[in-house]
């Protein structure tokens, strides 16, 4: 777990040469309305990736295209110089993609360390799970994520006794122990508290550099604490994309999502 | 932590007890029960298998009687073609030929040349487990990759049973039709024969048994039962984390047609007998059923619960006002295990152990 030293915090438009993770002219359209249309995205590698939007405006959509949930209509998706386009969501999780849902979404029955093996074994074939045996303590990894996330203390409580705050972390630290190159978060904050949400943030921030970190968020105030270069979407389509700074000052971006008093008000 | 402890010790005093009553039984039965005892273990065999794909892995096939019948029809070939009267070809064959056909396996009836390798007991085991695995593939195959979930699988396994059940109705001369093939042999293994009335063959069932149970657990306790266990769970998240799911869905699904193909072996032997209505609908949701009973993601209650429910239904059958209640009262007992007691004996059992140590929250674990 790299993640784990790594504090430096990227430049607010940081570029490498190769972006890790492009989306080219992607749209989907369901019944012909297109939800996503054209969207061209380049993220490059370590950076920290907001993106914004009213509800309809197609963020959740654009990462469940990312993470294959949904096939595009058109367009393509590129993991540095692989075409991931419809290889499955397995073998898109196996390259190295992490997603957290919007709503936790864990295996409930089982406990917080059986959800952390599960999401940390990378040996992923059936006949390598057939005679590997299981551990009844969590590894050094699974122990760092769980203190990471503040769920040592509950580690071998079944994830349906926990919290919809302690649930979203559990997710969270289910992705990352999946070790990803790229982690995809929608609403991650949602439903916690203003206590959990600055953890969240500062977890974020910490994140990035060793990771990419792409988030979905709703709330402009946890958008301001993790405040980086924002692509924001309208109608299914990117309408900016910017600084916190460039995107409060665009007209387009006002008239469309902001209203007039800008970021702060939001 | 030590409430954990104290599960693992009551789980496995359950299971010492419950093999040392089994292999103590012949002790105290006749041959008559202890024949009939033997079929009830070969049906916790079963129960084993659809414990592991429904109670683990969340697949409610209703078609287990299809890999039960197979497996029941394999060995049954062997065992026809070992009775010294039915060679070179088998009673029901002649019953079926043309006059002018020629005696002989090859040709005798249409399809008849399938049986030539039966000759051998050793293919007709080996064909009992190995063709339900085969066949349970190929359907796991196109079911599971199309993605089909749920109540579909249900209705494709039993639809499947259905097809099967009527192929061997339907081609008497090679099947020996509705009647199925019943003038069978004695299995014999390097001189020793198994008398279905017997211990021995009580303790070839008792042995299968407990060989299974040791299987299917090691596995269970091996990285694949908490995959399957996630996979049952939340599939869209298993794959997130990138498994993928259908090949643990299907490797499931043959190991538990692969279970009940062993079972329909050695039913073969206990009930000397294989007949298309072990393919029949209502038999495979008896399977279900017992499972079900003691409780579907425990293979122990799995265990017990074949062997309740078949215990009580032969002795109810016993009367003859009871006798055309019995599939009502079957089915009643699913409804009321289904809404009542999700998890059957065992939830009821794991609770009373659990109610001495602290108040357990609802819709917990189920009893491993």
């Amino acid at each position: 777990m790299n993640a784990v030293a790594n504090v430096s915090r990227p430049a607010a438009v940081p570029m490498a040469a190769m972006p890790i993770l492009q989306a080219k002219k992607l749209t989907v359209r369901f019944d012909g309305f297109p939800a996503v249309r054209d969207v061209d995205l380049a993220i490059a590698d370590g950076e920290l990736r907001v993106i914004i939007g009213a509800n309809g405006a197609g963020k959740s959509t654009l990462l469940d295209l990312l993470c294959g949930k949904i096939l595009p209509s058109e367009g393509e998706i590129w993991l540095r110089e692989r075409n991931i386009t419809g290889i499955g969501e397995a073998a898109i999780a196996r390259s190295g993609l992490g997603r957290k849902f919007q709503t936790p979404t864990v295996f409930k029955e089982m406990t917080v360390l059986e959800n952390l093996q599960v999401a940390s074994n990378r040996r992923v074939r059936v006949f390598e799970n057939l005679f590997d045996w299981l551990p009844s303590r969590p590894s050094d990894k699974e122990a760092a994520v769980a203190e990471r996330t503040g769920l040592l203390g509950a580690i071998n409580r079944r994830a349906s006794e926990l919290s919809h705050g302690q649930l979203q972390w559990l997710e969270l630290a289910m992705v990352l122990s999946q070790d990803p190159k790229i982690v995809l978060l929608d609403e991650p904050a949602a439903g916690m508290t203003a206590a959990e949400t600055d953890k969240t943030a500062e977890l974020l921030l910490d994140l990035a550099g060793s990771h990419t970190v792409l988030v979905i968020e709703h709330d402009m105030a946890f958008v301001r604490l993790i405040c980086r270069t924002i692509t924001v979407m309208h109608q299914g389509a990117v309408l900016a994309e910017g600084t916190a700074a460039e995107i409060e000052h665009n007209p387009a971006v006002i008239e469309a999502y902001l209203g007039s008093a800008g970021l702060s008000h939001a | 932590m030590d409430e954990r402890m104290k599960h693992r010790t009551a789980t496995i005093a359950a299971y010492l007890l419950f093999f040392a009553v089994i292999f103590a039984l012949p002790f105290f039965l006749n041959s008559f029960w202890t024949n009939r005892v033997a079929t009830y273990l070969v049906y916790s065999i079963c129960a084993v298998g659809i414990s592991l794909s429904w109670g683990y892995a969340g697949i409610l096939s209703l078609g287990q009687g299809l890999f039960f019948g197979i497996g029941a029809y394999m060995l049954a070939m062997s065992l026809t073609l070992a009775v010294p009267e039915n060679n070179p070809v088998p009673e029901l064959m002649l019953l079926n030929m043309q006059p002018d056909a020629v005696r002989d396996l090859c040709c005798v009836t249409p399809g008849s040349f399938l049986w030539i390798p039966f000759r051998s007991v050793a293919f007709g085991m080996i064909a009992a487990i190995v063709v339900p695995c085969v066949l349970a593939a190929g359907l796991g195959y196109v079911m599971f990759k199309r993605r089909t979930t749920g109540v579909y699988v249900s209705i494709i396994t039993l639809a499947f049973a259905l097809i099967g059940q009527l192929l061997i109705i339907n081609n008497q001369p090679l099947t020996g039709g509705f009647n199925g093939l019943a003038n069978l042999a004695w299995l014999e293994i390097g001189g020793f024969e198994f008398d279905p009335y017997g211990p021995s063959i009580y303790y070839l069932v008792a042995g299968t048994l407990l060989a299974v149970v040791l299987v299917s657990r090691a596995m269970l306790s091996a990285r694949i039962g908490q995959v399957l266990k996630a996979v049952r769970e939340d599939e869209a998240r298993a794959r997130y984390l990138g498994y993928d799911v259908e090949n643990y869905k299907l490797f499931i699904f043959c190991f538990s047609a692969g279970i009940a193909g062993l079972a329909g072996m050695l039913f073969t032997l206990t009930a000397e007998f294989a007949s298309p209505s072990l393919m029949a609908t209502s038999f495979s949701i008896s399977m279900v059923i017992w499972a079900a009973t003691g409780g579907r993601a425990s293979l122990l209650g799995a265990c017990i619960g074949a062997l309740l429910v078949n215990f009580v239904g032969s002795v109810a059958s016993e009367s003859p006002a009871f006798q055309p209640v019995w599939p009502i009262v079957l089915g009643g007992l699913f409804v009321f295990v289904v809404l009542v007691m999700p998890n059957g004996i065992a939830g009821i059992v794991k609770d009373l152990i659990g109610r001495s140590g602290k108040a357990r929250a609802v819709g917990q674990e189920v009893y491993p």
